[in-house]
């Protein structure tokens, strides 16, 4: 019993007993760290693997079709909220009026990754503009597309160096990185297919369904080793052959794009940048597993993906790519969009078909399995996104390219949305068996604002928090598991010395418990008294036991539930104990909450040292409690003061500080 | 030979003590206050009749899937009492057109989009779920009125009372929540004056949240209606909002 807790899957689909993933995790983890584990990885950044990049490095904005200069701004959702339409808009405007229009084409893409220098402008000379306003756009034009010289001083600087960098290909982010589910993102004009085809896209669907059968796609899915991206990891191969041999005329495909974890984009990132890769990988399950249907079922807070899938879907049907007879093949293939209404645990894949069968959206007990009885009881596939992303790269490239990627039992490579304070905050793709370490420090660049790098959370509210002494932790299944953490879907987010630990692990456990679907009773209450218990450790009422009593708790939670939401709504809280059980001991011993966050525990004061008098926080103060003459330090009255931090951020001295212990009134 | 005589012992030191088990339904054990027992439907001692309403809500809770509702409409009130409980019911909320209705059905009839697309349409004319138009969908699809406010309330996304003009969403998401915005939803309960979740009195702004918006190198974010902003301060917030308010005229409560 105990050894299955231990690995914390995000879902548990069948497992034949010859299936990889149901060995015992514990025997091969330590092997995976030392021997052979490490042969592959330093084999794949050498051999097979510099191939593979090679190929996926090629990520060159290419001149456009009719070899004009290329200007494509970056339309991803970071970039939208950063104000990329507007640069877009003043992109055409000045190149008309600079009567460029013939030599010069403006067009948009996908997340092209570095979402921290949002809005991103790249051009077909692999010259890359971040953090441009509207107003530099006629600078560039002028001095870029008419003379020909990128405009030194808005180009990408090396932090480091502070030099401009030329090529973009150049930049740590991106050198770093191979791109196999991202191939396309960021490349192509999402919204135009004619790009999408330029590159290979659909070539992979046509061979399938014209020259293949559906046995050899699945054998070749299981030997590259593509395990689902979804987070529980099952070998994708192992499920296509299941849902393929399952008996039954109509069948089902899914792709699961609730993309439900709170600080991860990349499906978003995959939807918006390249939908026809997953419509690809959707037309390819469909003709190995023998469904006529499919569904793609996504959040409805993205709305951006939702068009452009939309769009997508209607343009391959326009070009006989789905439809009654899909490349002339004779194959009949149906794709249809299904919006969900948020709720997280519809993101679990019994609770997805009850969804889109129009009911409440609850986890049902398994077997019987999708595979055998699914949406309207037929047999059902589910996949993630970025799995279905992977799968035509999979079929041009072939099975042995991927599976010369990454380590031991996790192949190929994984796209991770880079948040929080990290300074190359976006979308990487890295091989599987990178370390933590690799990707936070040499892809993500460090920690914002040279800080103290104190804590990864991975795997969203399924998943949990690694401290900095596990930063050489492998990136594969196994050994993340091992650790308390998940892959996950890939949600990482990186967190320094200013966040409470304890705060952190109430925040999931608050979406967890909000979010839980009610059906199991340790799931919906056990979940509140938690929370419960962490409210009144943060309120500075914490007692001695009630570590003990998390802990207790937890377990409880683990045995009692049906659905992987329950199971591993416990991590954060769990891992957060066992790495910083010491910040815990802070709040309930001290009463003290060393990160400085916690309302309850912390008192601002000013230090009169560092104090101009310059008068801004006391303008600024919501509640006017800060006093003093000009040019002489201010004080706070702290019996007022509501903690909205508006003074700490407004000062431009610093001085405003923050005590972690409660007020004492006497001392100001 | 020996695992008999073992069996044997156990048997005889077991016979002089008192039984474990009772002999039920001859004896009943004397349960703890709050055991359950089996469950039954209950009768209300007043009118005689059963309390269940056949919502089937209990059929889709139980973890181990054993409760089947078969029901049919046993407790139909008189006709005209029913209509008159109906039409209370939607009298409390404002007037809809029950025009905007008519394509979302048309289409349903057409595409046969299932049941949360309909709503979502729905939702879509009216910013809400007017009583009206959902006891409209019950008739013209044959689903129970019970069945779709199941849906409705388990779904994040609907809402069964209307509101305001503008919707604001504050990013809860991980990396917006680590740069702050929890103060970003105070700053703004204390200019609008009204909690997470609610309306102003006015009807223009309604303060909501959602999760992680896709636009985490901007935390911590919010949308305005069809307006988006990034990298948010508590200070900022205050004048974006105050600026929003004074534009179209909105009073703080
Ligand atoms: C509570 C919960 C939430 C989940 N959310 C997602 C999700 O947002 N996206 C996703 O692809 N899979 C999610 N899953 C996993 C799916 O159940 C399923 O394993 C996955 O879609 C299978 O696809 P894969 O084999 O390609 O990974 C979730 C599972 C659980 C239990
Ligand atoms: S574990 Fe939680 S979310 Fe899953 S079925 Fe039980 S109550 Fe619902
Ligand atoms: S903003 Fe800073 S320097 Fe200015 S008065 Fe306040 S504490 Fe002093
Ligand atoms: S934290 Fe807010 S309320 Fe307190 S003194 Fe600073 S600005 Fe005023
Ligand atoms: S959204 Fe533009 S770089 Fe990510
Ligand atoms: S967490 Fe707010 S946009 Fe991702």
């Amino acid at each position: 019993m105990s050894d299955e807790h231990t690995t914390p899957t995000h879902d548990d689909t069948p497992q034949p007993a010859t299936a990889p993933a149901s060995d015992a995790p514990s025997d091969d983890r330590g092997e995976a760290q030392t021997g052979a584990g490490a042969d592959a990885r330093g084999e794949t950044q050498a051999g097979a693997g510099a191939d593979a990049r090679g190929e996926t490095r090629n990520v060159k904005v290419e001149p456009a079709g009719d070899g004009r200069f290329k200007v494509s701004v970056c339309a991803g959702t970071a970039c939208v909220f950063a104000g990329s339409m507007a640069v877009h808009d003043a992109f055409v405007e000045e190149v008309k009026a600079a009567g460029l229009e013939d030599k010069v084409d403006v067009s948009i893409i996908g997340c092209h990754g570095l979402c921290s220098q949002s809005p991103v402008v790249v051009c077909s000379d692999d010259s890359f503009y971040g953090g441009l306003k509207p107003t530099d756009v006629a600078a560039v034009v002028e001095q870029h597309l008419k003379g020909g010289a990128p405009v030194e001083k808005l180009l990408y600087k090396d932090p480091a160096t502070g030099e401009a960098v030329r090529d973009w290909h150049e930049i740590g982010f991106y050198k770093q990185q191979t791109r196999i589910a991202l191939r396309n993102v960021g490349v192509i004009d999402p919204e135009s297919l004619e790009e999408c085809l330029a590159r290979g896209g659909y070539e992979a669907a046509r061979t399938c369904l014209t020259e293949k059968t559906p046995e050899w796609i699945i054998q070749h899915v299981t030997d590259s080793g593509v395990r689902g991206r979804g987070g529980a990891g099952f070998p994708t191969g192992v499920k296509w052959e299941f849902a393929h041999k399952s008996p039954g005329a109509e069948k089902y495909i899914i792709c699961n794009a609730d993309e439900g974890d709170p600080g991860a984009f990349m499906d978003c990132s995959i939807l918006e940048g390249d939908p026809h890769a997953v419509i690809e990988g959707l037309l390819i399950g469909s003709y190995a597993i023998g469904a006529h249907e499919g569904y793609v079922y996504v959040r409805a807070e993205y709305p951006l993906a939702v068009k452009r899938l939309t769009q997508a879907i209607a343009d391959a049907e326009a070009r006989g790519f789905l439809g009654d007879d899909c490349f002339g093949s004779g194959w009949r293939f149906h794709l249809h969009i299904k919006l969900g209404a948020g709720a997280f645990v519809c993101g679990e894949e019994t609770a997805l078909i009850a969804s889109i069968e129009g009911k409440r959206g609850m986890p049902r007990t398994r077997p019987p399995y999708p595979a055998v009885s699914g949406l309207w009881g037929k047999p059902t596939n589910i996949n993630n996104v970025e799995t279905l992303a992977n799968i035509a790269w999979i079929i041009n490239n072939g099975a042995e390219a991927y599976a010369a990627l990454g380590a031991e039992r996790s192949r190929g490579t994984k796209a991770f949305s880079l948040a929080g304070k990290i300074v190359n905050g976006g979308l990487a793709e890295v091989p599987m068996g990178s370390t933590l370490r690799h990707i936070i420090f040499d892809v993500g660049g460090g920690i914002k604002d040279g800080r103290e790098f104190k804590a990864v959370q991975l795997g969203g509210p399924s998943g949990g928090c690694l401290p900095a002494s596990l930063l050489d932790t492998p990136i594969d299944y196994e050994s993340l598991a091992a650790t308390g953490a998940i892959v996950g879907s890939g949600g990482m987010v990186v967190v320094d010395d200013q966040t409470c630990m304890v705060d952190l692990a109430r925040f999931f456990l608050q979406f967890t418990q909000r979010e839980s679907c009610g059906k199991c009773v340790p799931c919906r209450l056990g979940t509140k008294r938690m929370l419960e218990v962490l409210d009144r450790i943060m309120a500075g009422d914490g007692r001695e036991e009630d570590l003990d009593l998390l802990e207790e708790l937890s377990h409880y939670i683990i045995d009692g539930t049906l659905c992987a939401l329950g199971g591993t709504a416990p991590n954060p809280v769990l891992t957060t104990l066992k790495y910083f059980r010491e910040e815990y001991e802070a709040h309930v011993r001290e009463k003290r909450c060393p990160a400085g966050k916690c309302k309850a525990l912390i008192t601002y004061y000013i230090d009169p040292e560092a104090c101009t008098g310059c008068t801004l926080c006391a303008k600024k103060c919501p509640t006017n409690v800060i006093s003093g003459e000009k040019k002489q330090p201010h004080v706070i009255d702290v019996a007022g003061c509501i903690k909205c931090d508006t003074c700490r951020q407004v000062c431009k001295f610093d001085a405003v500080k923050i005590r972690s212990g409660i007020a004492q009134t006497a001392e100001v | 030979m020996l695992g008999m005589f073992k069996a044997m012992r156990t048997t005889l030191r077991h016979l002089p003590r008192k039984p474990i088990t009772v002999q039920y339904p001859e004896e009943r054990p004397a349960l703890p206050e709050r055991s359950r027992g089996l469950f039954r439907v209950v009768i209300d001692p007043v009118s005689g009749e059963p309390r269940c309403r056949a919502c089937t809500l209990c059929e889709t809770n139980c973890p181990v899937q054993v409760i089947r509702v078969n029901y049919e409409s046993k407790y139909e009130l008189p006709l005209p009492n029913a209509a008159r409980v109906a039409d209370a019911r939607i009298d409390l909320q404002p007037p809809v057109d029950m025009k905007l209705l008519k394509p979302v059905l048309d289409d349903w009839r057409e595409h046969g989009t299932g049941l949360i697309a309909v709503m979502q349409n729905t939702q879509e004319q009216y910013g809400y779920l007017p009583r009206a138009a959902i006891c409209e969908i019950s008739t013209q699809t044959g689903v129970s009125l019970s069945q779709i406010y199941g849906v409705a309330s388990f779904y994040n996304q609907f809402r069964l009372s209307p509101i305001g003009k503008y919707v604001i969403d504050v990013c809860h998401g991980t990396a917006c929540h680590v740069a702050g915005a929890p103060l970003i939803t105070a700053a703004l309960e204390e200019e609008l004056g009204v909690d997470e979740g609610k309306t102003t009195k006015d009807m223009l702004f309604t303060l909501s949240s959602v999760a992680c918006m896709g636009a985490c190198s901007q935390a911590p974010v919010m949308r305005i209606g069809d307006e988006t902003y990034g990298n948010l301060t508590p200070d900022r917030t205050r004048k974006i909002i105050r600026d929003a308010m004074a534009k179209v005229g909105a009073v703080k409560g």
